[in-house]
């Protein structure tokens, strides 16, 4: 079993800026930009640019193929944590269609939430003002054994045994 | 029984320990009650009127003598003295202070059980037949795919915050014992043409404040593919599922508002699954794992010898007390020699499904003397001995009568189904105990009851549905006027078991009633019944079907008593 391994990162301490019209560039991807900004700047995006995108809960994963590739990071939302739309999207992205980028979740996100986030496929999370990194991590690491496969051990349960079998 | 593997055990331990973590830090101030309350009903514990209430999920209602005894030690030791079984084989405790939930968890841990997913918006607990493994109208033995199901199920990632409760029941027999037509899914073993064994898929059942019969979306869907399917039904309704307001956010609301789309969209996402997802994704039962599990479901190694070897005597007890009770809580089995026992938890003085801790004990008792050491939670909230010979049913009958299990009213007027109600619930808008012991005192002489015959009562105490009172020949839910307990009585409702046709809501007879007016008012529908039916073969649904709502509509309206006089016409 591989040690779960997540980027936390405390809302405050979030230094992503949002864009604003004008894209600024950090770290090898671009700052945030809403699913319909891409839209509009999709024709005349830098073929060399990998764009960093958030998408809205609600949105299609198809509609994204063809995409994909342009993208270094994708930011899902969770508007409520009770919400899990997103780990669906997330899900999508990472074992259906293998996207390589980092699946960051942003918006109500609070540590309790680690072990499902990294599950679905998500890498990094940006956690609500007031939420503990340390919780989370720990969060991360309780449960160590799972019946569904998921976005690293794909397999069930049982599969993995017949396996090795 | 499926017995734990080392595997299963870590995983149950492993869930209590990041529960008492959870606990700890909101005992300690630094986790929000709002957000502990989802972690915790992910965990069975709801906040009720008095403590939180535990619910313990029984998992496709099986039950061990050793897991019996563990939930009357915690009855005894940490609630007080008694646990409600419910119509979705669980059992709540309702005194248990929230300090000592993760001390109760480690407890159940010990013997393999849980409250994983007992409340909250996930995949619930997965109910099946109470007669499974056993019916003798079974096509296959539905519990190997719960326990797979289960297992799937059991934190699964993608599907722990859904739009709301999902429940999942399993039928394998003819007759549907498990009331699959109710269910968000409801899954019916069958045989194609071929035959190979696979599943009708309904979706989109449910009561609540709508009630819905599922709709079929698959015909024929090849066990292998079961879980496959769940996903790409769980994956769309997550998608999908209405989130903007809480009543219209179960699975029902979204298949009926798109119609054969929904079908589409499954079906789509399910060739997804099992096309792009490719290598080893897709969640598909092995041969080997249907096997490995099913094993453990094998009828009990000393009930197949006797089996063989079994020579029925018959007792010569001929008293009516004893022959009642053989013609109500005594089921046929698939196995020579052997029967099926109902365990009655509707008596005299206690609530519908309550049992205290001493008779969990003597329960436990019983099934080891009787059963193969082998119990089930039945969805009319009672409880089933599976493995019983003939030859041992009077001494059985003698000793479930100590324990006062043996009321023989199986599927009469007073086997009610009911939910706990606004004694203890802090959802409903009227209580349904005392409604349910004003009925069962009304009905209290046995010749009269098995005259009555079969006849489904079920009641819930607000519309929530918990008591499927949507279900009931007759059912009763609990509504709040203007602060006070009023009672809407609807007629017509089936489950889709007893040969009473097809499952359907039942018929609202009117405006609601008093408390007080309910004992008159079930009293003046039976009465109406038993004066109109064609000879004591018909049975009050069928009398029901034949006349229509609007005999017993005047019957009901005769028992109201504070309703103004209509004024006379000049």
């Amino acid at each position: 079993m591989t040690t779960a391994a997540m980027q936390f990162i405390v809302a405050e301490d979030d230094a992503s800026p949002r864009a604003d019209g004008n894209v600024a560039v950090e770290a090898g991807t671009t700052a945030l930009i809403d699913w319909s900004e891409w839209l509009r700047l999709r024709a005349d995006w830098p073929a060399d640019l990998r764009a960093s995108v958030a998408l809205p809960n609600d949105l299609d994963i198809d509609e994204t193929l063809a995409d994909l590739g342009r993208f270094g990071r994708i930011a899902l939302r969770f508007p409520k944590w009770t919400d899990g739309r997103a780990y669906s999207q997330a899900r999508l992205l990472r074992v259906r269609h293998r996207f390589t980028g980092e699946l960051r979740a942003m918006g109500d996100v609070i540590a309790d939430m680690a072990a499902q986030l990294h599950r679905t496929g998500f890498d990094a999370a940006v956690l609500r003002p007031g939420e503990s990194v340390e919780v989370a991590q720990r969060m991360l690491g309780l449960i160590r054994v799972f019946y569904q496969g998921d976005a690293h051990e794909r397999r069930l349960r049982f599969a993995r045994v017949e396996a090795t079998a | 029984m499926y017995r734990y593997s080392e595997f299963d055990h870590q995983f149950v331990r492993q869930r209590a320990a990041q529960f008492r973590d959870q606990l700890t830090r909101h005992l300690a101030g630094t986790l929000s009650a709002d957000d502990f309350g989802h972690m915790r009903r992910q965990n069975g514990w709801y906040v009720q009127r008095h403590a939180p209430m535990a619910r313990v999920a029984i998992p496709y209602g099986t039950l061990s003598s050793t897991q019996m005894r563990a939930l009357a030690r915690i009855a005894r030791n940490h609630d007080r003295g008694y646990g409600h079984f419910t119509t979705r084989t669980n059992i709540q405790f309702n005194w248990i202070p929230l300090e000592r939930a993760a001390d109760v968890m480690d407890e159940l841990a010990e013997v393999g059980m849980h409250g994983i997913q007992t409340c909250g918006n996930c995949i619930r607990n997965i109910t099946a037949d109470a007669f499974a493994g056993i019916a003798r109208d079974e096509v296959a033995d539905p519990r190997p795919f719960c326990e797979i199901m289960r297992q799937w199920s059991s934190l699964h990632p993608e599907f722990a915050a859904l739009p709301r409760k999902f429940k999942i029941a399993v039928n394998g027999a003819l007759e549907d014992r498990a009331a699959t037509a109710w269910y968000d899914v409801g899954l019916q073993l069958r045989r194609n043409e071929a035959g190979e064994l696979g599943f009708q898929v309904r979706v989109g059942g449910g009561m609540g404040r709508t009630p819905m019969i599922g709709s079929v979306i698959r015909e024929f869907l090849p066990w292998p593919q079961l879980l496959a399917y769940l996903e790409a039904v769980l994956r769309v309704y997550n998608e999908f599922g209405r989130r903007d307001n809480i009543w219209k956010a179960r699975i029902k609301v979204i298949v009926k508002a798109f119609g054969a789309e929904f079908t589409h969209k499954v079906e789509e996402e399910f060739a997804a699954i099992l096309g792009n997802d490719g290598d080893g994704v897709a969640p598909l039962i092995s041969e080997a794992e249907l096997a490995r599990v099913a094993a453990h479901f094998e009828t009990p190694k000393g009930v197949a010898d006797q089996a063989a070897s079994t020579s029925v005597v018959a007792s010569l007890d001929e008293s009516p007390a004893y022959r009642r009770w053989r013609q109500r809580n005594v089921h046929p089995h698939r196995l020579a020699g052997h029967c099926a026992v109902t365990l009655s938890l509707k008596r005299p003085g206690q609530a519908p499904g309550d049992t205290t801790d001493r008779q969990m004990d003597a329960a436990a008792e019983l099934a080891d003397h009787f059963s193969a050491g082998e119990l089930r939670v039945t969805h009319q909230q009672n409880l089933v001995l599976p493995w019983v010979r003939e030859a041992d049913l009077h001494r059985l009958w003698l000793e479930a009568r100590e324990s006062s299990f043996a009321t023989p009213n199986v599927g009469l007027l007073t086997d009610m189904i009911c939910c706990p109600g606004g004694d203890v619930c802090s959802l409903a808008n009227a209580r349904s105990i005392p409604v349910s012991a004003h009925i069962a005192e009304r009905f209290d002489d046995l010749d009269e009851l098995h005259d009555i015959g079969d006849i489904s009562l079920n009641i819930s105490g607000c519309i929530n549905s918990c008591g499927h009172h949507h279900s009931g020949h007759i059912g009763v839910l609990g509504v709040d006027k203007d602060g006070e307990e009023w009672y809407q009585v609807t007629l017509g409702g089936t489950d889709g078991a007893g040969g009473h046709g097809p499952a359907a809501p039942g018929r609202v007879l009117g405006p609601a009633f008093r408390d007080s007016e309910i004992p008159d008012v079930i009293e003046s529908l039976i009465e109406t019944y038993l004066a109109r039916r064609q000879g004591a073969g018909e049975r009050f649904i069928d009398t029901f079907r034949r006349l229509g709502v609007e005999p017993f509509r005047a019957a009901a309206n005769r028992a109201r008593r504070d309703v103004a006089e209509p004024a006379l016409v000049e």
